[in-house]
C-alpha cells in the first residue's frame, strides 16, 4: 500500500510533463522529448540565483520563489523554441519535429553541463520541507504538492476544453489545423500556448521533482520526461487523461518493481510495459488514433 | 581488350580524394599513435552514425538507442573475446547481439507507423544503461579482451577501423542496390501499395532495424578492440547524450548521405578530442574548442533541421550535381518520339517470366467478374459487378466520379474488401495475396501513384520488380554472384520499358521533380517492366495535353499489339477511349450501367444521362 501511493506521488510528477506532451503533440504534432530538459533549465538557473543571488542585481530569491522562477524561464524558452524552431517545422514531416526537440534537448543540457558542471545540485525545496505519513508511506512535500498540483491540472483543462472558446480552438486545430484556419481560429496563438504551458509545467515538474529525488543534473530529467513519455505513449499520445493515466501506470509499476525486484529492474519494466502497450494496443489505452 | 573508361565524375573524385586523405593521414608528419587511436575511435562513431542513418534515411523512423546498441556490441564483443574466442568470433557475437536488440526494439513498427517508436527506443537505451551497463557481470569486469597480434600497433588498429568503416560503407551501398533497399523505401513512402510489388511490409521493416544493428554492432567491437587490451574502462560512449548526439551528427551530416555523415562524426566527436584547445593566431586567447564543440552541434543540429534538413551531404550533393552538370541543358521532362516497332521488339520478351502459375490452360475470358460487390461501411462502392476481359484485348472503363472503376481495380489487385468472385486464367483470385496476384501477371497503376517520388525513375522501374527479384535480401548485401546477375538483368528489363516509353533520357531523374504527366507514364512504364500479362491503368492520361494523350494511345495499342498484353484503361478521354478500345463498360453509382463496343456504349442514353444529366440526353445532347 505504501508502495502504491509512493508510486502514485510520482506518477503525479511525471504526469505533469505527460500532460504537456500531449498538448504539444495534440496541437502541434509534434512528439517533444525537450519537456524534461526545458524545466530542469529554468530550475537550475532558479537554484543558481537562490544560491548566488540573480547577476547585476544580486538579490538572492527565497526557496519558494525557485518554483516561480523555474516556470517563468521554462515557459519563456518554450515560447522562443516555438517561435524560432518549432512553427518553421508544422507542415515538415513528423519525424523533423521530433529531431528538432531533442535537439533542444540536447542543447540545453549541455549548456547547463557548461555553466552548472557535471556534478549533481542540491535542490532545495520550494514547497518546504514538511512531509506526511500516509498508510505507512513516507511523502516529501514536493510529493504531496505534485499530486496536488496534477490533480489541478487536470481539472483546470478539463473546464479549460468544455467551457471556453479558446479550449474549442485547441480542440479545432488538434483536428485539422488546415480546416480550423480556415475557420478563423488562431492556430498560431494555439500552437503558442500549448508550448508555453507545455513549458511551464515542465518547470513546475522540474521543481518538484529534482528535490524528491536527490538533486538536478544536466540529462537526469530527461531521464525523468522519458518517463513521462513512456507515460503518455501507454495512455494514448493524442489523450490528456490517458497521459495521467499512463503516467500513473508508470510511477506505480516503477515503485512496485522496485520495492519487490530490485531498482535496477525499473527502467526495464517501464521498457517492456511501453514495447507491450504498443504491440497489442498501439493507439494506447486511451488514445483514438494510432498515427503520429 | 579495349579497358573500360572511368567516368569521372566530380562524385568519383571526391569520393578518390576522401580515400586518399585516410591512408596517408597516419604517415603525415606530426600524427601519433595516440591521435590514430582517437581517430579509431571517432570512426566507431561514424559508424554507428552511418547505420542509425540506414533506420532514419530508409524507414523514417528514429532510434534513440544507437549508443546501447553500440555498448551491447561492444560488450558482447568482451565477453566473448574475452573467453578465448577468436577475433572474428568475438565481432560476430557483438553484431549479433546489437542485431537482435535493435530488432527487438523494431517490434512495435510492425503494429505501427508512428512517431512512438521512438520512444520505446529512448526506454530501451534508459534500461539498458540502468540495467546492463551498470551490471559488473554483463560489463565484463573480470574478461580482459586481447588484440590479435595484426592489430597490435595503433596505426594497424586505425587501418582496422577503416576496414570496418569500408565494410559499413559497402553494406550501405549494396541495399541502395538491391531489393532490400528499395522495398524499404517503398515501404515508408507509399505503404499500403507496396504489397503490389511483391514487398512484404512487416518483414521489411524489421529487416531494416536488423541491418542497423548489425552494423552497429561492428562499431562496437571496434570499441572493444581499441580499448583492449582489457575491459572497456568508461561508459561514456554509451549513453543517452550520446544516442542524441548520433542523431546530431546524422541530421548534420545529411541523411543518406555517407560522406557528410563521416565528415559531421569527425567535427562532433572528433574534433573536441583532437583539439582540446585552439589559440586564435595573433592573440593569446585560447579557443576551448574541445568543450564548445558538442554544445556547438547542438546548435548546429536545431539550426539544420529548420534551414537546411539536407545536412552538410545535400549541400555537397547539390555543388556535385551543379559541377557536373555544367554547360548542359536539363533534359526535357516530357517522353521522346520514340520508333515504336523497334522499341516493341525490344520489350518483346519482358513478359518472358517465371509465373506463379504453372497453369496454362486456354480460357476465353483474361479475367472474369461475377456479382463483385464491395462494401465500406453501408455504401456499396461497388454492388453486383460482372464483366470480363478477353485476352488480347484492350478494355475501357468509364463513367462518373464515384461510380466505383478504380474500386474495381481496387477489387481485383486485392486493396479492396470484396465479395463475390473474379476469376484470372480460371483462378479465383480474391484468395491471393496482392503480391502473389502480381505474380500471377497482374500489375496496375494508381490514380495518385503508387511510386516513391524521392528517388530516381530508374530506381522505380527496379521496385515495381521486386517480385522478380527471388534472391534472399542477405545474398543481395553480400553481393553473391547470382544476384548481381539478377540486377543487372532487371536493369535491363528497367531500360527497355523506359525505352518503350520513351523515357529514356530521364532515367537518372528524381521521379518527385517531374511534371505530373510524365510520372504517370513513368507508373505505366514500370507496371510494364514487372511482366504483367494484364495492365489495369487508372486514369493514365491525367495531366497530359492532347498530343501526348494520343502518343499514349499509340503506346496502348503497340503493348497489346506487339507484347501481346491484355489492359483494362479507366478513361475520361472519350475519342481515346473510341481509338484505342476493343470492349467497354460502364459504370454508375458502383453498378454496371452499359457495354459492348465504344462507339454503342458512349452513344446509350443511360451512359450520356449519368455524364450529363437528364435533360442532356432526352435532348440528345451530344456524347459524353
Amino acid at each position: 500500500m505504501g508502495d502504491l501511493i509512493v508510486g502514485i506521488s510520482s506518477g503525479a510528477a511525471y504526469a505533469l510533463m505527460a500532460v504537456g506532451v500531449v498538448l504539444i503533440f495534440k496541437c502541434t504534432r509534434a512528439l517533444s522529448i525537450a519537456q524534461g530538459e526545458i524545466g530542469a533549465f529554468g530550475f537550475f538557473v532558479a537554484l543558481r540565483w537562490a544560491a548566488r543571488g540573480i547577476p547585476v542585481v544580486g538579490w538572492h530569491i527565497p526557496a519558494f520563489m525557485t518554483l516561480v522562477v523555474a516556470v517563468l524561464i521554462a515557459a519563456g524558452i518554450a515560447l522562443i523554441a516555438e517561435r524560432f524552431v518549432m512553427r518553421p517545422l508544422v507542415r515538415r514531416p513528423p519525424l523533423d519535429a521530433l529531431i528538432a526537440t531533442l535537439g533542444i534537448a540536447l542543447f540545453l543540457a549541455l549548456l547547463e553541463l557548461q555553466v552548472f558542471g557535471t556534478a549533481t545540485q542540491y535542490a532545495t525545496s520550494p514547497v518546504g520541507n514538511w512531509k506526511i505519513v500516509l498508510f505507512g508511506a513516507t511523502l516529501v512535500a514536493p510529493r504531496v504538492v505534485a499530486l496536488f498540483v496534477a490533480a489541478g491540472v487536470a481539472g483546470a483543462l478539463y473546464v479549460f476544453f468544455k467551457r471556453s472558446k479558446f479550449g474549442l480552438a485547441v480542440l479545432a486545430t488538434a483536428g485539422d489545423p488546415t480546416v480550423a484556419r480556415v475557420l478563423g481560429v488562431p492556430v498560431n496563438q494555439v500552437y503558442r500556448f500549448a508550448w508555453v504551458v507545455g513549458g511551464a509545467l515542465s518547470g513546475i515538474a522540474a521543481a518538484l521533482l529534482a528535490p524528491a529525488f536527490g538533486g538536478l543534473t544536466p540529462f537526469g530529467q530527461t531521464t525523468y520526461a522519458l518517463r513521462a513519455l513512456s507515460g503518455a505513449v501507454i495512455g494514448g499520445l493524442d489523450s490528456v487523461w490517458g497521459a495521467i493515466a499512463g503516467s500513473l501506470i508508470v510511477g506505480v509499476l516503477e515503485s512496485l518493481v522496485g520495492a519487490y525486484v530490485s531498482a535496477e529492474a525499473r527502467s526495464v519494466a517501464v521498457f517492456a510495459a511501453v514495447l507491450l502497450v504498443l504491440l497489442v494496443r498501439p493507439r494506447g489505452l486511451l488514445g483514438e488514433t494510432a498515427a503520429a | 581488350m579495349k579497358l573500360p573508361r572511368l567516368d569521372l565524375t566530380p562524385q568519383r573524385i571526391a569520393g578518390l580524394v576522401g580515400v586518399a586523405v585516410v591512408v596517408i593521414a597516419p604517415l603525415l608528419p606530426g600524427v601519433e599513435g595516440v591521435q590514430l587511436s582517437i581517430f579509431a575511435g571517432v570512426i566507431a562513431t561514424a559508424i554507428a552514425a552511418l547505420s542509425l542513418d540506414v533506420l532514419v534515411g530508409r524507414t523514417g523512423q528514429l532510434s534513440l538507442a544507437h549508443a546501447a546498441f553500440l555498448g551491447i556490441g561492444a560488450f558482447t564483443t568482451v565477453n566473448v573475446g574475452g573467453r578465448g574466442a577468436p577475433w572474428p568470433v568475438a565481432i560476430l557475437g557483438g553484431v549479433a547481439a546489437a542485431a537482435l536488440a535493435a530488432t527487438i526494439a523494431g517490434l512495435p513498427s510492425l503494429r505501427i507507423r508512428g512517431l512512438q517508436i521512438a520512444i520505446v527506443t529512448l526506454a530501451l537505451q534508459y534500461a539498458t544503461e540502468q540495467y546492463a551497463f551498470k551490471n559488473q557481470t554483463i560489463t565484463a569486469a573480470s574478461q580482459s579482451l586481447d588484440r590479435p597480434g595484426f592489430m597490435g600497433s595503433d596505426t594497424a588498429l586505425y587501418f582496422f577501423a577503416c576496414a570496418l568503416l569500408a565494410l559499413t560503407l559497402i553494406v550501405r551501398w549494396r541495399l541502395g542496390v538491391t531489393r532490400a533497399g528499395r522495398a524499404l523505401l517503398a515501404v515508408r513512402d507509399v505503404e499500403g501499395r507496396a504489397n503490389a510489388f511483391g514487398v512484404e511490409p512487416g518483414a521489411t521493416k524489421l529487416l531494416a532495424y536488423t541491418i542497423s544493428g548489425a552494423l552497429v554492432g561492428l562499431g562496437g567491437a571496434l570499441l572493444a578492440f581499441k580499448n583492449a587490451p582489457g575491459t572497456l574502462t568508461s561508459l561514456d560512449p554509451f549513453v543517452l547524450m550520446r544516442s542524441l548526439l548520433l542523431v546530431a551528427i546524422v541530421i548534420v551530416g545529411g541523411t543518406g548521405s555517407g560522406a557528410g555523415i563521416i565528415a559531421a562524426a569527425f567535427f562532433i566527436d572528433g574534433v573536441p578530442q583532437i583539439f582540446e584547445s585552439v589559440g586564435v593566431p595573433f592573440t593569446h586567447v585560447k579557443l576551448e574548442l574541445g568543450t564548445y564543440a558538442p554544445l556547438l552541434s547542438a546548435l548546429l543540429l536545431v539550426v539544420a533541421i529548420v534551414l537546411q534538413p539536407a545536412g552538410i551531404g545535400g549541400v555537397l550533393q547539390d555543388r556535385l550535381e551543379r559541377l557536373r552538370r555544367r554547360g548542359q541543358d536539363p533534359p526535357s521532362p516530357r517522353p521522346r518520339l520514340v520508333d515504336l516497332g523497334a522499341a516493341s521488339d525490344a520489350a518483346a520478351h519482358l513478359r518472358d517470366v517465371p509465373r506463379g502459375l504453372s497453369l496454362t490452360m486456354p480460357v476465353r475470358a483474361l479475367l472474369e467478374a461475377k456479382n463483385v460487390t464491395v462494401r465500406y461501411g453501408g455504401v456499396n462502392a461497388l454492388s453486383d459487378v460482372s464483366l470480363e476481359v478477353r485476352r488480347g484485348e484492350i478494355v475501357g472503363l468509364i463513367g462518373a466520379n464515384g461510380a466505383g472503376k478504380s474500386t474495381f481495380f481496387n477489387a481485383a489487385s486485392g486493396f479492396a474488401p470484396t465479395t463475390g468472385s473474379i476469376r484470372y486464367r480460371g483462378i479465383e483470385l480474391l484468395a491471393n495475396s496482392p503480391a502473389r496476384r502480381t505474380s500471377y501477371g497482374l500489375a496496375r497503376t494508381f490514380q495518385d501513384m503508387g511510386l516513391v517520388r524521392a528517388e530516381t525513375v530508374t530506381e522505380n522501374l527496379l521496385l515495381s520488380q521486386t517480385w522478380l527479384a527471388k534472391y534472399p535480401s542477405a545474398a543481395g548485401l553480400l553481393a553473391l554472384g547470382s544476384t548481381v546477375r539478377a540486377e543487372a538483368d532487371l536493369r535491363r528489363r528497367a531500360a527497355v520499358a523506359l525505352e518503350l516509353f520513351g523515357l529514356d533520357h530521364l532515367a537518372g531523374e528524381r521521379l518527385g521533380d517531374l511534371p505530373y504527366g510524365t510520372m504517370r507514364i513513368v507508373e505505366i512504364a514500370a507496371a510494364v517492366a514487372a511482366g504483367p500479362d494484364l495492365l489495369l491503368l487508372d486514369e493514365a492520361t491525367a495531366g497530359l495535353g492532347p498530343e501526348e494523350a494520343h502518343a499514349l494511345g499509340d503506346r496502348f495499342l503497340a503493348l497489346r499489339d506487339e507484347l501481346g498484353l491484355t489492359l483494362v484503361v479507366i478513361e475520361h478521354h472519350v475519342p481515346l477511349i473510341a481509338r484505342v478500345c476493343d470492349y467497354c463498360y460502364c459504370l454508375e453509382s458502383g453498378v454496371l450501367i452499359s457495354e459492348g463496343t465504344p462507339a454503342k456504349v458512349t452513344a446509350d442514353p443511360k451512359v450520356v444521362e449519368s455524364f450529363l444529366g437528364r435533360a442532356a440526353a432526352a435532348s440528345g445532347g451530344g456524347k459524353p
